[in-house]
């Protein structure tokens, strides 16, 4: 019993931070319907950004969420004004190439200024726990950081549901056209929507360097992961992504306990195959024609 | 005319410098093994200038395999016919040694491996090949042997990362240990770079083994350890395999790394004629301790070198005089024997190591031993 709560509980924290990833890419995918395959590389820069703050100037990684949020989210803005902006009417194929290219020159460039040596950052509380009882025990940095994705996540949530940008925002991605004919920027939308997203990206970057390493290529592995939550939540559904994220986390998690750490990738994607077979459009997504 | 001559007799006299010996390293410089590497690239940069001071001048051929076979492979096949080497040195990582053995068997060209650990390596009767380091059996048989000579497990959980080095090693350990009478309470590979490794761990814990048996590399040996005090797994001891247990990195991270036992290579107080020294000069040159891997390369690139000069720059002698040759240096006595079903292998002594006060120890083998070792693991604070 302790050892299914105790993988139940770590499942559902590590989930929270797989939900962040997932929120911004859907979102990103949910305005401009573009699919950011740079969003694991966006995330590495935030991780680099957390580490940079941590070892120059003594900021804790959880404090610098409130200078990396908004650096991250200019940074997203730029990417979408320079670059997506440009493509945003173009064949699929070519949107993917421009995403995988700028994820590729993130990764390289990172590595070009940081070499590839794993980056570790050891706070006082990296190995700290608290004892829930009945032997089983929580990671402190783990339970932060799900505190922080819950607290953005509710702030998104409000700023998309009841003020006028976000609900400019969900009109962007409801109707494109129809948002334009009803006076809406979408461009700024997409701006605002990129921004976002990529700053969700570097967030959880942020929230999960205390507990895990960082290396110029472990974008890679989130970018994968953020797809899959995606595409199980519904493409374009926030509570959809949340789920997904959750989902996945305790899905790992559980099959680690229950068949063997070697198999939980296998049942993670054996879930999401038969996700799309039976609901093709996703938990919460809507089909659309 | 005369000024001609002069300019040929003085190119004739120059000739054995501008023929240097070329020497073939291919050695993970950049990439996810990059960090380990580096130790390989020090070692062999100290015996290049050691090897000059001798009067060897060589010119060595830099490879960077990024821990990827594939590249190995085209790294060594260019080193074979277009760079002409008369030896190579390398690679780091199993995966990549095993797939440039084959290779270096094809094109005839003596490759000496410094410290891949998968045992199949030697194992294929490949003429060519030669490895300095111990195998992979050998971590894991010198680790239980330990264990059990400190105390009495009577069982033991393997947490191992799927790859080439991992599966090895746990593979022959799991061997050892029937052998030995423990038994076997968890079988756990994982693969690299996951981020959460609570659940796996809290599946180990409840299974309440005696011995924790680990094998990583760097950062994933760190998350491990972490996550294991964070789940209050206890065992009488954990044993690290080498490669991520056995780096600086992991023993300034004290707070998780202290007490854990590893095994390794070698250690700069081992007393091997010139080791003390060896560690002395890498650590005034790079400014930090070298690793097992630093004097494996080391030892390597010295006997590649002297070999190769020695048989005037031919393939089949410098491998055949390999083959006859002993040597006795940082690494202790070597050769390269066949034993046990292995080629070329020169069978090392292992020497087992606890990390106290935040410092690599010896502690057995009894003879190298600097410090008593420290069992069971104490209690988690």
């Amino acid at each position: 019993m302790a050892v299914f709560l105790q993988s139940l509980i770590s499942g559902i924290l590590i989930g929270g931070v797989y939900a962040l990833i997932g929120i911004g890419l859907t979102l990103i995918f949910g305005v401009m319907r573009v699919v950011n395959f740079a969003h694991g590389d966006i995330m590495m820069v935030g991780m680099y950004l957390t580490y940079l703050l941590f070892t120059l100037m003594g900021i804790d990684p959880f404090v610098s969420v409130l200078i990396s949020f908004p650096l991250m989210f200019f940074f997203g803005g730029f990417l979408q004004k320079v670059f997506i902006n440009r493509v945003l009417n173009a064949v699929a194929q070519n949107q993917i190439l421009l995403t995988i290219g700028l994820g590729l020159i993130m990764s390289n460039t990172v590595m070009l200024i940081f070499t590839s040596d794993y980056k570790i950052l050891t706070t006082s509380y990296s190995s700290s726990t608290i004892q829930v009882g009945g032997g089983v025990s929580v990671s402190t940095p783990l339970l932060i950081s799900f505190l922080i994705t819950a607290a953005i996540t509710a702030a998104l949530g409000w700023f998309l549901l009841k003020t006028d940008t976000g609900q400019a925002i969900r009109a962007t991605a409801q109707d494109r056209d129809a948002a334009q004919l009803m006076g809406i920027n979408v461009s700024r939308m997409s701006v605002i929507a990129f921004g976002l997203g990529a700053a969700l990206a570097g967030t959880a970057g942020a929230l999960i360097s205390p507990t895990y390493y960082i290396f110029p290529q472990v974008g890679g592995t989130f970018t994968l992961k953020a797809f899959v939550i995606t595409v199980l939540g519904g493409m374009g559904s926030v509570v959809g992504a949340t789920l997904g994220g959750i989902l996945i986390g305790v899905t790992e998690s559980m099959s680690a306990v229950y068949i063997s750490s070697g198999w939980k990738d296998v049942v993670v994607f054996v879930l999401f195959l038969l996700v799309l077979l039976f609901k093709p459009s996703g938990l919460m997504g809507k089909s659309r024609t | 005319m005369r000024k001609h001559l002069l300019a040929l007799g003085a190119a004739l006299a120059l000739s054995p410098c501008l023929m240097a010996q070329k020497i073939g390293v291919i050695n993970s410089m950049s990439g996810p093994e990059a960090p380990i590497g580096e130790n390989i690239t020090n070692g062999i940069k100290l015996a290049d200038e050691d090897l000059k001071k001798k009067g060897i001048n060589l010119q060595l051929v830099w490879e960077d395999d990024t821990g990827k076979p594939q590249i190995s492979m085209s790294a060594m096949e260019k080193l074979a016919t277009r760079d002409n080497v008369v030896g190579v040195v390398g690679p780091y990582t199993s995966a990549c040694s095993n797939a440039v053995a084959k290779l270096a068997e094809k094109y005839r060209v003596p490759l000496l491996i410094p410290a891949a650990a998968k045992e199949e390596i030697t194992r294929q009767g490949l003429k060519y090949v030669f490895r300095m380091n111990a195998p992979a059996d050998k971590y894991a048989s010198s680790l239980i042997d330990a264990a059990a000579s400190l105390g009495k497990p009577k069982s033991i959980a393997f947490i191992y990362e799927n790859t080439d080095f991992g599966t090895s090693t746990t593979k022959t350990a799991k061997e050892y240990v029937a052998k030995k009478g423990i038994q076997i309470v968890a079988d756990e590979p994982y693969p690299k770079g996951a981020a959460d490794y609570r659940s796996t761990l809290a599946k180990v814990k409840s299974k309440n083994p005696d011995l924790v048996f680990m094998v990583s590399y760097v950062a994933d040996a760190i998350l491990l350890m972490r996550q294991s005090k964070e789940v209050g797994l206890q065992p009488q001891a954990f044993l690290g395999a080498g490669a991520g247990f056995t780096t600086t990195e992991f023993a300034k991270e004290r707070a998780i790394s202290e007490s854990v036992i590893s095994c390794t290579q070698w250690t700069n107080d081992v007393n091997w004629p010139g080791a003390k020294d060896f560690g002395t000069r890498y650590k005034a040159k790079f400014g930090k301790e070298p690793t097992y891997h630093a004097a494996c390369a080391y030892a390597s690139m010295m006997i590649m070198a002297e070999t190769a000069k020695n048989a005037g720059g031919d393939r089949t002698k410098t491998r055949n005089a390999l083959k006859a040759g002993k040597w006795n240096g940082v690494m202790g006595e070597v050769q390269f024997a066949d034993y046990d079903g292995f080629t070329n292998q020169n069978n090392h002594q292992m020497l087992v190591q606890q990390i106290l006060s935040g410092n690599y120890e010896t502690v057995l083998p009894a003879q190298f031993a600097t410090k008593k070792a420290v069992y069971p693991f104490p209690k988690w604070k």
